[in-house]
């Protein structure tokens, strides 16, 4: 494999974004150095009180702390981990389920089809938000049980455009050409449909990690989130619980800047997954 | 055609025995004791004696088969009976009738509010289409809609109650107040509702001017439009009787399909305003882990977005025959 190419045709793609895209990319880089150095940029521990409570933000504590004295910044960074991870993880265990679920479908068709194309039916009327509380609330909220969750309702964008993109391909030519060769299933899917699918694939990541976030955002804020790993969520949980936190100037910092970061994380990702559909489907654009 | 709308049907009758069954079955599978989780708080831990375990398991039943039990249980629902919820030892079902009208009030306000403006947004910009405020109104709304309606939430309350405290903080009516006349008390209402409903209705504006514009200017290149300006029709008559006519159809059932959403958007930002509804008793429920309240909700909710969805696809199928048709022939 030549390295060369791969880091062209990067660039390339860099090239084709807009601009509030790019801006995307960069803030999205910017949170991932956080989200991997968060140990090394704060001089403060995320889950033990480093000063006094509820300090406005000085040269001590950067984004001040919060009400049992717990630097923000440090929380921030770590949350930004957490974000992510739920995000990604979610968004790539979707993608690849559902992709192949759609792959196994489209390929072979009949009964398996129609008992998919059914569930998938029931899955997209089935209202996602309250499901989720509920088998949050049931099965206490750890981390793995969210992402777990969450990717029980993302899969099934990926597993339609899939199977609608294998639907068109098994009808080609080099494929029923390979079939008469004698190619296996599993030689068609390794080395025809994944990467014909792959770059549909990569949208639907970025699309899904996007949603999962907000979800995982959604769930702990409204106290459903691992309480032993604080995302961002999570922090703005507290904030609110904080009796009367709006008759104080506390507000400013503890509330303001998870939801800052918060924010920008979900603007971007819905940046770049609009210049990504763009670029890999140009019929989407405008 | 008849065989394509049972199917339908059917499909969303399966939905709800989905929805029905998790509901059964989810404090069954639940890890640990139900009882214990249920009485226990975050400050005491309580332990149950064999001869209390006993008791509870026949006040609920749950001595008894599992088919048994979950015949029993649908025979429940189907009375409106959806258990007793043991924080507040009162019906579920009166609980939840007490909070649903304030969902009500949020959620079909907001449709209606977000319908005309975002029709009227997006035939202005399909109106002026590629001019500056076409783009303005296009990145701008877009760029919203991408944002979920709590994070909104969070910022609009930051500037208008907190910080120019021009909107009250939480609720839905001010505490402690009488009011002299019924006008007084409807401006008050409005006054507390007013900030979660511009939050929703802004969040969910992006779809529906999104759908406004692109249907206006698909009809705007037909033909009988050259006809109606050719025939020296007003501006105004154009508008009103040939484009915003045809370019209804999918703003209507957007709408009743956007409906899921929405409840799950409403639920967030009751809890961003304290607003009493249904959200704010699910997440009062929850930390006090009060697992018959939260199912009761759950079941209502998932019950009207069904609905919804039911509608919008009958609806659709009366307003365009033309999908009928399109369907029998893709299935």
């Amino acid at each position: 494999m030549d390295f060369y190419p791969k880091v062209k045709s990067a660039v390339n793609y860099f090239k084709q974004f807009s601009l509030s895209g790019k801006l995307a990319l960069i803030m999205i880089l910017i949170i991932l150095l956080i989200a991997i150095f968060a140990p090394c940029l704060s001089s403060h521990p995320h889950q033990r009180s480093s000063g006094s409570a509820l300090t406005p933000p000085d040269g001590e504590h950067l984004l001040g702390t919060d009400d049992l004295g717990i630097d923000l910044w440090a929380q921030i960074a770590n949350g930004a981990r957490i974000s992510l991870m739920v995000g990604f993880g979610t968004a790539l265990l979707a993608a690849l389920g559902g992709g192949i679920l759609g792959i196994i479908a489209a390929y072979k068709g009949g009964l398996i089809d129609k008992i998919l194309m059914r569930l998938i039916d029931i899955m997209m009327v089935m209202p996602d938000l309250p499901v989720m509380i509920l088998l949050a609330a049931f099965f206490g909220p750890s981390l793995f049980n969210i992402i777990l969750v969450l990717s029980l309702f993302s899969w099934i964008r990926p597993a339609r455009v899939v199977r609608s993109q294998i639907l068109m391909l098994k009808e080609q030519s080099y494929i029923k050409s390979a079939e008469s060769y004698g190619a296996s299933s599993w030689y068609l899917i390794c080395k025809h449909f994944l990467p014909e699918v792959s770059p549909l694939l990569a949208v639907s990541i970025i699309r899904l990690s996007g949603r999962a976030i907000v979800a995982e955002a959604g769930l702990s804020f409204l106290g459903l989130g691992d309480p032993t790993s604080r995302s961002w969520g999570l922090i703005i949980h507290h904030a609110l619980n904080f009796a009367g936190i709006y008759y104080t100037p506390f507000w400013r910092w503890w509330l303001l800047y998870p939801w800052l970061a918060l924010t920008i994380l979900i603007v971007s990702l819905a940046f770049i997954g609009r210049d990504l559909e763009r670029i890999v489907d140009p019929r989407l654009g405008k | 055609m008849k065989k394509v709308r049972g199917m339908r049907v059917i499909e969303y009758l399966l939905t709800v025995l989905v929805i029905v069954t998790l509901n059964f079955a989810l404090p069954r599978a639940m890890p640990g004791d139900p009882f214990l989780i249920m009485s226990e708080t975050e400050e005491d831990v309580v332990v149950l004696t064999e001869e209390q375990r006993e008791y509870y398991f026949e006040l609920y039943g749950l001595d008894k088969p599992i088919t048994e039990q979950y015949v029993s249980y649908l025979g429940d629902l189907l009375r409106g009976d959806l258990g007793l919820s043991i924080y507040y030892n009162e019906d579920v079902s009166t609980i939840i009738l007490r909070r649903l009208p304030w969902t009500l009030f949020l959620v079909i306000s907001t449709v209606i509010l977000r319908t005309i403006i975002g029709s009227l947004l997006g035939t202005i910009s399909a109106w002026c289409r590629g001019n500056f405020f076409d783009q303005f109104l296009f990145f701008n709304l877009i760029t919203i809609s991408e944002i979920p309606a709590f994070i909104t939430g969070l910022l609009i309350l930051f500037v208008f109650s907190a910080m120019l405290g021009l909107f009250p903080l939480s609720g839905a009516m001010s505490h402690f107040t009488t009011y002299e006349s019924l006008w007084e008390q409807i401006v008050d209402i409005l006054h507390h509702a007013f900030l979660p409903i511009i939050t929703l209705t802004l969040a969910r504006l992006g779809g529906i001017y999104l759908l406004a514009r692109n249907s206006v200017i698909t009809v705007i290149q037909k033909d009988y439009l050259v006809t109606a300006r050719a025939k020296g029709l007003s501006k105004g008559r154009i508008l009103l009787r040939h484009i915003l006519r045809n370019a209804m159809l999918p703003i209507v059932t957007r709408t009743f399909l956007s409906l899921g959403s929405l409840v799950g958007g409403a639920i967030l930002v009751e809890n961003v305003f304290n607003y009493p509804g249904l959200g704010l008793l699910m997440q009062e429920a929850v930390n006090v882990h009060d697992y018959t309240l939260i199912q009761g909700i759950f079941l209502v909710v998932a019950l009207f977005v069904l609905v919804a969805n039911l509608m919008a696809d009958l609806i659709y199928k009366h307003l365009d025959p033309r999908i009928e048709s399109q369907e029998q022939t893709t299935s």
